[in-house]
């Protein structure tokens, strides 16, 4: 098990114990005894107690590790100049995949430290290619440590209505789909978009500066169970329930379970899907914008 | 006041969605959360079934949930490029519905996950 740039044992409390390092499994009868945990960060976070190994990076280097790791993988040679900023050495990284190689079920769980800091979306494609390569030797999967309750379920039901998981633009009347043209931030900056609804997000208390200035700029919708950041900014502010606490519904778990909410309490606010539901009917009795049948539906 | 119990409640305050927590509550606010974490702990109990907030605000002046439906959409249908936007803490059911009306109105539409 590979944690890299995350520090579950304070962002996630009980990954380790309900889901991933103490579970007992059919193969693994003895729960953490039968682990190997290495943890890959840029400084030693609470998470590294539980850790078998833990493999310090120079901030903004995981790339340069990655890509060694991968070469060693297809038993490569590498020269030890060419890490050597990465503040790990030749034998760490040779170690780190003879631990990979000799695992009968490999997993990467990657955090923000390695999806967020210099790279990006490079840093993640280059760890999901190593976890993919890794299959020639054994079972091995990557997963990303996700932050917020459903944020993979917006992946999942991105996916099955338009074929893209994310940064999905339907302006022409069927998605279309590039990260850095079509993201939140990119949109926001370049000042691209002339309306903004914002639901399941506080993107005023988040996002960069000049991309909270635009959205101050365009009429912006909220819905959210509190009064936001974002709502301080917005012309539309619509009080709604708590999802999972007074709101029912599925979320999916971060390794695409979907699990039903069960609602303890009862909110005086209508839930956010009856509220998008009422946005969409009032959409739909004003004249399309484009000419095509009001009654078109894709789920 | 009465106590309700639910067994097996879901917390969806990180991504690990525990579906394993015993939530009491008295109709208004939650007492007791065992097995939560925690992060999820903070989490049931901030939430309350209190009307602390304006059902909603129209340039920041309370207004009804009706009015302010109307100025969204008309806002949403007048604009060229509209982009729906967070997605993460709602249900995959409003998700789906706000997948339908991005279509409608033809705009852009994201979650946090392009960060």
């Amino acid at each position: 098990m590979i944690y890299w740039g995350g520090n579950p044992a304070e962002c996630h409390p009980r990954h380790f114990t309900k889901y991933s390092l103490t579970q007992k499994g059919k193969f693994t009868p003895n729960g953490r005894k039968d682990r190997t945990m290495v943890l890959v960060d840029i400084r030693e976070t609470p998470s590294g107690k539980a850790a078998d190994v833990f493999l310090q990076v120079r901030p903004g280097k995981d790339f340069e590790v990655i890509t060694a790791l991968r070469a060693l993988v297809k038993n490569q040679p590498i020269h030890p100049e060419a890490i050597a900023d990465t503040g790990l050495t030749l034998e760490q990284l040779n170690d780190l995949v003879k631990m990979m190689k000799e695992a009968r079920f490999g997993v990467i769980f990657f955090g923000m430290g390695l999806s967020m800091t210099r790279g990006k979306h490079m840093n993640s494609a280059a760890i999901l290619m190593l976890a993919a390569e890794m299959n020639a030797f054994t079972k091995f999967v990557a997963m990303p440590m996700r932050g917020h309750g459903n944020v993979t379920g917006a992946d999942v039901v991105l996916r099955y209505t338009t074929g893209y998981p994310f940064g999905v633009n339907l302006c022409r009347g069927y998605p279309r789909f590039n990260p850095g043209e079509f993201s939140t931030v990119d949109l926001l900056v370049r000042g691209d978009i002339d309306a903004c609804l914002v639901l399941g997000a506080d993107p005023g208390a988040t996002m960069p500066q000049p991309a909270i200035d635009h959205l101050a700029k365009v009429p912006t919708i909220v819905l959210d169970p509190k009064v936001t950041h974002t709502s301080r900014l917005a012309r539309v502010h619509i009080t709604t329930a708590v999802t999972g606490v007074s709101a029912g519904g599925t979320a999916y778990r971060m390794d695409e379970i979907p699990l039903p909410l069960r609602p303890a309490l009862k909110s005086p606010y209508p839930t956010d899907e009856d509220v998008v539901r009422r946005i969409k009917e009032a959409v739909k009795r004003r004249p399309a914008w484009l000419p095509m049948s009001k009654e078109t539906v894709i789920v | 006041m009465t106590l309700t119990i639910v067994k097996n409640a879901t917390c969806t305050f990180c991504g690990c969605v525990c579906d394993d927590i015993e939530l009491h509550a008295d109709g208004v606010r939650i007492t007791e959360t065992k097995r939560a974490c925690s992060l999820g702990e903070s989490w049931f109990k901030n939430h309350t079934a209190e009307r602390l907030y304006p059902d909603a605000l129209i340039d920041g002046h309370p207004a009804t949930v009706d009015d302010a439906i109307e100025a969204a959409a008309d806002y949403l249908l007048d604009a060229h490029m509209p982009l729906v936007y967070g997605l993460s803490n709602v249900t995959c059911e409003a998700q789906r519905e706000a997948v339908h009306l991005t279509e409608l109105i033809g705009g852009v539409v994201d979650s946090h996950t392009s960060l």
